[in-house]
């Protein structure tokens, strides 16, 4: 209560003074110590603010670090269905063996840096926090001057304005008295206090260079002790596996000498190119196996689509035996698989229907062994017996057959 | 979504609700689920991983430049009351150390570690999105090669009026089966290599990465250590003993001592 009397008994005052009306008193010595307090208080909570960002960052770095590790572990390690992962890439077998080793010593590094932080925390943080407190303390003091001073001026205006009244009423005579009395109060607390601060407050300057100068000492050699804990570490694990003693840029230089083709090729892979149309997919892979579409545009149903289809198969190799250095040739794109889109256009007239009651199953014997070139031919060794689904006038065409599930096509001069 | 586009997605919502209620035959493809599972684990190491490095880049500029502004800060603790004490001094070398650090760190670590470790897993990754177009790809041509053959199936068991149904529900399944067998073989024969590359494609990362790791603590250290020229020669030990602490709190209890802090 008495406060917020204070309060409203000031504000007239502050009010005149912010528009000039009265004048304020000012003291430049108290005005320097104000002002390196305030950049002390500042400072104080900067030195709070980055000590925090510092423990997190380094938090942070051994956090990821050892999440890299794991990371990359994960990738280095073998899927399932993989053995001998080192085996088929030599060239990587140094890191496949390292990967574990190092995902440890990042945990261990990590483990170890714990008690560093925690110090830094107690050591640190917490005296920061308490000089924090005593500045509060200090800038309440600062404030209760203003207060005081304020006092000690609107006293003083008040006195002097009455002083200087040529023609003074009774009543006036009486608050003159009252007023000297105040003035006299407002200008005994207000010296006090101004001189208690113009005071300490050198002393209070030089405590905190006192009080930076061992803290800084101290959080120096804890930030040392991390950077020496993280060297000792990584050089004890890199020593002789790794050749650490390289500049930054020689890094990359090294990197880049020792990567492989494995970028190249993985850039070149079929899925790792944007999608095109299924459509042009589909045509650019019938051109480049260079194979006509499978199933019943130029095979099954051999005799009549391979006269109306725009794609067929090349004539069947010739059996072997009779032309022995001359191998089945590779099949080679049909004519016109080269011009996509054409199958598309003009589809191709539905192929016959396969006749529902089956002619009298007939049988041939295989003569040679066929071993399939593409997707759907028919496997056989010589001397199988092989039902005929379909067949065609010419031996020189692909027929259909079939041998206990399998089906497929095969050349019909293979049997007999 | 063009017109045929929004056909085929409701033509395949109708063929997966058939396959919940076991109306339509689903195609298992075990060679291709394994491939998925394994690529799908990868994906997400990748991804991880690039998080993490990029986690160790940043928590490194945090680091040094954390050490400048509280070299700064320091500084103006000293400022407050004397500028040429011996402290002083060491904070001002103690500035200089970070400072040099934090550049240092940037020119000389920045580029390699973009270079090495973000560069190839931001390309990798890169990847995926395209390699999961392509399986979404395959999985909805599955879908309509399911139906189409589903649909023959039916015209097998139970011929229609109509003779031409038959064949051509054949050739729409063949066509189907086409392309999805086209979209599956060539998924199922890549995708393990691209599983298989990823070991020297990452390979030569390890070794930059512990370079710069030993790097960057190495700086660090000699950077910081060259400070401790300008402590006193007692400043270490009392540090060991925890004298240092003990001067901290001696020089707070003095604070407190003081009038202006309330000590009345």
């Amino acid at each position: 209560m008495k406060g917020i009397s204070k309060a409203f008994a000031r504000t007239p005052h502050m009010l005149t003074t912010k528009v000039g009306m009265s004048k304020k008193s000012l003291d430049p010595e108290f005005e320097d110590y104000a002002r390196r307090f305030a950049s002390i208080e500042t400072a104080t909570e900067k030195l709070l603010k980055d000590t925090k960002a510092y423990i997190d960052a380094v938090n942070n770095l051994f956090t990821h670090g050892v999440g890299f590790a794991h990371h990359f572990a994960e990738v280095f390690h073998p899927n399932p269905g993989e053995y001998n992962l080192s085996s088929k890439h030599p060239e990587a077998a140094h890191t496949i063996a390292n990967v574990d080793a190092y995902e440890l010593a990042m945990e261990e590094l990590k483990s170890s840096i714990a008690p560093e932080l925690e110090l830094i925390e107690s050591r640190i943080i917490g005296p920061v926090k308490e000089l924090q407190g005593v500045l509060k303390t200090i800038r309440k003091t600062i404030t209760k001057r203003e207060h005081k001073l304020v006092d000690y001026d609107r006293y003083n205006n008040s006195l002097t304005k009455l002083r200087d009244k040529k023609e003074k009423s009774l009543n006036d005579e009486k608050n003159l008295f009252k007023l000297e009395q105040d003035f006299e109060v407002a200008s005994n607390e207000y010296d006090y206090i101004n001189t208690t601060l113009k005071q300490e407050m050198p002393r209070f300057l030089m405590q905190c260079t006192q009080f930076v100068d061992p803290l800084f000492h101290s959080f120096f050699y804890m930030q040392l002790n991390i950077f020496y804990m993280m060297l000792e570490k990584l050089s004890g694990f890199a020593e002789g596996k790794y050749d650490v003693s390289i500049s930054g840029n020689d890094i990359a230089t090294d990197y880049e000498a020792k990567r492989t083709d494995a970028w190249q090729t993985i850039e070149e892979m079929n899925i790792t190119q944007r999608f095109l149309s299924t459509t042009k997919m589909v045509h650019a892979h019938r051109a480049a196996s260079g194979q006509g579409p499978p199933s019943y545009l130029g095979r099954s149903t051999s005799a009549t689509s391979s006269v109306t289809s725009t794609f067929s198969k090349k004539a069947p190799p010739p059996p072997p035996g009779s032309n022995f250095s001359a191998p089945p040739p590779p099949y080679s794109p049909g004519p016109s698989a080269a011009i996509p889109g054409i199958a598309k256009k003009a589809p191709p007239p539905p192929p016959p229907v396969k006749p529902k009651p089956k002619p009298a199953v007939s049988y041939v014997e295989a003569l040679f062994d066929f071993t399939p070139q593409a997707e759907g031919d028919l496997e056989f060794r010589a001397g199988d017996r092989i039902e005929v689904v379909q067949r065609t006038d010419s031996a020189e065409d692909w027929w259909t057959g079939r041998i206990g599930d399998r089906q497929g096509v095969f050349p019909g001069n293979y049997v007999q | 979504m063009s017109w045929s586009g929004f056909k085929k997605t409701v033509n395949r919502a109708g063929t997966t609700l058939l396959q919940k209620t076991g109306q339509i035959e689903r195609t298992v493809d075990r060679d291709f689920a394994d491939e998925e599972t394994k690529y799908k684990a990868f994906e997400k190491e990748c991804q991880q991983l690039q998080k993490e490095s990029k986690g160790y880049l940043d928590a490194m500029r945090a680091m040094t430049s954390a050490q400048g502004r509280l070299a700064d800060t320091i500084d103006v603790f000293y400022g407050a009351a004397d500028k040429s004490s011996e402290g002083a001094m060491a904070a001002h070398a103690y500035k200089r150390g970070v400072d040099d650090l934090d550049t240092g760190v940037g020119r000389e670590l920045d580029a390699p570690y973009r270079t090495t470790i973000m560069e190839p897993l931001g390309k990798m990754n890169a990847y995926f999105p395209v390699v999961n177009e392509h399986i979404a790809k395959r999985n909805k041509k599955m879908l309509d090669y399911d139906s189409a053959r589903s649909r023959m199936n039916k015209l097998i068991n139970k011929p229609s009026e109509d003779p031409t149904k038959l064949p051509r529900a054949q050739q729409e399944h063949d066509d189907a089966k086409e392309v999805f067998d086209m979209l599956n073989d060539q998924l199922i024969s890549e995708i393990p290599q691209l599983l298989d590359l990823r070991v020297p494609f990452f390979d030569p990362s390890f070794e930059a990465m512990i370079r710069m790791q030993c790097k960057f603590a190495e700086e660090g250290y000699e950077k910081l250590s060259g400070v401790q020229r300008y402590f006193a020669d007692n400043v270490r030990d009392d540090y060991a003993a925890g004298q240092l602490d003990a001067q901290v709190e001696g020089v707070l209890q003095e604070m407190r001592e003081l009038t202006i802090c309330g000590a009345q």
